[in-house]
C-alpha cells in the first residue's frame, strides 16, 4: 500500500520564505564588525593599565551634585548599558539628571595575569572614585555595580565605605552557595589553581563555552530562527546584531582575579560570611551602612536571585530596598521593561538620597 | 554477566596500565642511555644550540611520555562528556516521542510542536548541566586538558632555552616583578602627592 505524505501548503510556504530570508539577510543586516558599539558620547577622563574611566556627556540639566559611578562587570563589555538610544541605561540616567561615570576594565593581556581583587578594588576603583570626587567637588559618590561589577562594588563599599553615598547592586554575585546556575555548578568543581597557574588569564573562549550551555536550544537554535524570520524588521535586526556582537566580545579575566573570585565566592563562599580578605583586610558586609538598593531578576540564569538577595540582609544599612523584577539578567538593564520600570524607580531612589 | 564484564574490564585496565608503565620505562631507559653515551662527544660543541638540544632531549622525551599518558586520561574524560550528552539527547528524544507520537503537518501545530521540542530538550540538558556528575567530569576534563597544556608549555620552554630565548616561566616572573613594581611606584606616588604614611594610606 502506498503511503501518502500530506503537508499543509502553508508549511512549505513558510519554509521557502525562511530560506529566502536567509539569502536576503546579508542585504538587510549589517555585519557585526560594521557596527560601532556605545551610543552616548563620552570622554576618557582617567586611565590606568588597561582600565579606563569614562565620563558621559550630558545635554540634560544636572539635578543632583552626587555623581553616579558605574562599575561594569568583568565579563563582556559595558556596551550593553548603552546598546541603543531607546534601551540605554546610561542615557536614561543622564536624562534623569545624573552625572554618570563608568569603569571600563578594558582588555587584560598576559602581562595582567597577576592582577587580583586588591588591584581592582583598592587601586583601580579607589583611584577612579578619587578622580570623580575631585572633579565633582563632593565627598561621596553613588556607586552602581552590575553582575560581577556588583561584587566588586560590594567589596569596595565595605573597604571604603566613607566614600560611598548610595550603593546600587544590580544582579550582584554574592552568595555562591545559593547560586543554582550552571555557571556556579561548573565553578564549584573547577581546579581553579591549575587554570590560573597554567593558562594565566582565563581565555574568552572558555566563557563562550559556559554561555553556550546556559540555554542551548533557546539561544543556540531558536534565537537564530527568529532572527531570520524577522529579517525584514529593521529595529529587531539592528538590536539583534548589536546584542550578538556584545555577547561575542568578552575580554580575558586576569588569572589571579579569577582564582580569588572562584575560591572566595563559589567554592569557599567567604564573602557572605564576612571572611573574605583583600590585601589582608577582612571584607565585613556589616560596614556597609549607606543606603543600598538591590535589584534582582527572577528569570536570571547567570546569577540566580538567591545568590544576589542575601546582600540585602547582610548589610547594616537602615535604608535599604530590594526589588525583584520579572525579567532576565540582560532584560533588567537593556530592554523596554528596564526603561519603563527599573530605571525610573532607580533614578528616583538615587536622587532622593543624593546631595542637591 | 555484569560481574564478569567488570572483572574483565578490571583485568584489561590492569594490563593496559602495565604495558603503559613498561613503555614509559623502556623509553626513559633508552633516552637516558643514549644521552649518557653521547654526552662526551656533545660537550665538544658546548656553546652551540645542538649541545643544549642534546642536554634537553631527555626532558623533551620525558614530557612527550607524560603527554601520552595524559592523553589517555583526557580521552576517557572526553568520552564520558560525549556519553553524557548523547544519553541526555536520547532521554529527551524518548520523552518527546512519548509526548508527540505523530508529527502534525499543519502550520499551527508544527509551531506548537517546535515549542514542545525546545522545552523538553532545554529541560533535560539544563538538568544535565546542573548536575554534580556533569560538573565533576567537566572539571576533570578541563583539568586533564590543562595538564596537556602544562607539558606542552614545558616542551616549548625547553625548545626556547635551546635557542637562548626567554621561557614562559621567565616571562611570567618578569610580569610578576612588573606587577609588584607598579604597585610599589603607585604607593610611593601616593606618599609623595598626599603625604601619606609608609603604608601608602
Amino acid at each position: 500500500m502506498e503511503s501518502e505524505l500530506r503537508i499543509d501548503p502553508r508549511v512549505l510556504a513558510e519554509f521557502l520564505q525562511l530560506n529566502r530570508n536567509i539569502l536576503d539577510a546579508p542585504k538587510l543586516a549589517m555585519a557585526p564588525d560594521e557596527i560601532n558599539m556605545g551610543m552616548t558620547p563620552h570622554d576618557v577622563v582617567y586611565s590606568e593599565g588597561k582600565m579606563r574611566l569614562l565620563h558621559f556627556n550630558s545635554t540634560w540639566k544636572k539635578q543632583v551634585k552626587t555623581p553616579l559611578l558605574i562599575t561594569y562587570a568583568l565579563i563582556n563589555r559595558y556596551h550593553i548599558l548603552d546598546i541603543h538610544p531607546r534601551k540605554s541605561w546610561i542615557r536614561n540616567m543622564l536624562e534623569q539628571g545624573l552625572d554618570v561615570y563608568l569603569i571600563d576594565w578594558g582588555t587584560p593581556t598576559a602581562m595582567d595575569r597577576y592582577l587580583g581583587f586588591d588591584d581592582y578594588v583598592n587601586d583601580y576603583m579607589n583611584n577612579c572614585v578619587d578622580y570623580v570626587l575631585n572633579e565633582s567637588g563632593v565627598d561621596k559618590v553613588s556607586m552602581q555595580g552590575y553582575c560581577t561589577g556588583g561584587t566588586l562594588a560590594t567589596v569596595y563599599a565595605s573597604l571604603h565605605s566613607e566614600k560611598i553615598k548610595n550603593l546600587v547592586l544590580t544582579a550582584p554575585v554574592i552568595d555562591g552557595s545559593r547560586d543554582d546556575t550552571v555557571v556556579a555548578n561548573l565553578a564549584k568543581h573547577m581546579d581553579v589553581d591549575k587554570v590560573a597557574d597554567i593558562v594565566g588569564n582565563v581565555p574568552p573562549e572558555f566563557m563562550y563555552y559556559v554561555f553556550s550551555i546556559l540555554k542551548p536550544f533557546e539561544q543556540g537554535i531558536e534565537k537564530y530562527v527568529q532572527f531570520f524570520k524577522n529579517i525584514h524588521n529593521k529595529e529587531y535586526v539592528e538590536n539583534f546584531i548589536r546584542v550578538e556582537k556584545w555577547l561575542s566580545d568578552t575580554p580575558p579575566i586576569p588569572g589571579e582575579l579569577f582564582r580569588e573570585w572562584v575560591k572566595n565566592i563559589y567554592q569557599d563562599n567567604l564573602l557572605i560570611i564576612n571572611q573574605m580578605r583583600v590585601a589582608g583586610r577582612r571584607v565585613d558586609l556589616k560596614t556597609i551602612s549607606m543606603p543600598v538598593f538591590t535589584q534582582v531578576a527572577v528569570g536570571d540564569h547567570l546569577v540566580s536571585p538567591e545568590c544576589s538577595m542575601p546582600i540585602h540582609y547582610a548589610v547594616s544599612s537602615g535604608d535599604k530596598t530590594l526589588r525583584i523584577y520579572a525579567t532576565g539578567h540582560v532584560g533588567m538593564i537593556a530592554s523596554s521593561f528596564s526603561q519603563k520600570k527599573v530605571l525610573p524607580e532607580l533614578g528616583q531612589w538615587i536622587k532622593e538620597r543624593s546631595e542637591k | 554477566m555484569y560481574v564478569c564484564y567488570l572483572i574483565h574490564l578490571a583485568s584489561y585496565t590492569e594490563e593496559y596500565e602495565k604495558s603503559l608503565g613498561y613503555y614509559k620505562h623502556a623509553s626513559l631507559f633508552w633516552i637516558d642511555l643514549i644521552s649518557l653515551m653521547s654526552s662526551r662527544s656533545q660537550s665538544l660543541m658546548s656553546t652551540g644550540p645542538f649541545r643544549k638540544l642534546g642536554v634537553n632531549a631527555k626532558q623533551v622525551g620525558a614530557e612527550m611520555i607524560e603527554i601520552n599518558q595524559e592523553l589517555t586520561e583526557f580521552n576517557t574524560r572526553l568520552g564520558e562528556y560525549y556519553k553524557q550528552l548523547a544519553d541526555t539527547w536520547n532521554e529527551a528524544q524518548k520523552q518527546f516521542s512519548k509526548k508527540v507520537p505523530e508529527i502534525p503537518t499543519d502550520v499551527e501545530n508544527l509551531d506548537a510542536i517546535k515549542r514542545i521540542w525546545i522545552d523538553i530538550f532545554e529541560n533535560y540538558f539544563t538538568r544535565l548541566f546542573d548536575s554534580q556528575e556533569f560538573a565533576e567530569n567537566f572539571g576533570n576534563l578541563v583539568s586533564s586538558e590543562l595538564e596537556l597544556a602544562k607539558h606542552w608549555n614545558n616542551v616549548t620552554s625547553l625548545m626556547l632555552e635551546t635557542v637562548n630565548m626567554p621561557t614562559k616561566k621567565e616571562i611570567d616572573e618578569l610580569y610578576k616583578e612588573l606587577h609588584l613594581l607598579r604597585k610599589r611606584v603607585a604607593k610611593l606616588e601616593k606618599i609623595a602627592n598626599h603625604g601619606g604614611n609608609g603604608n601608602g594610606k
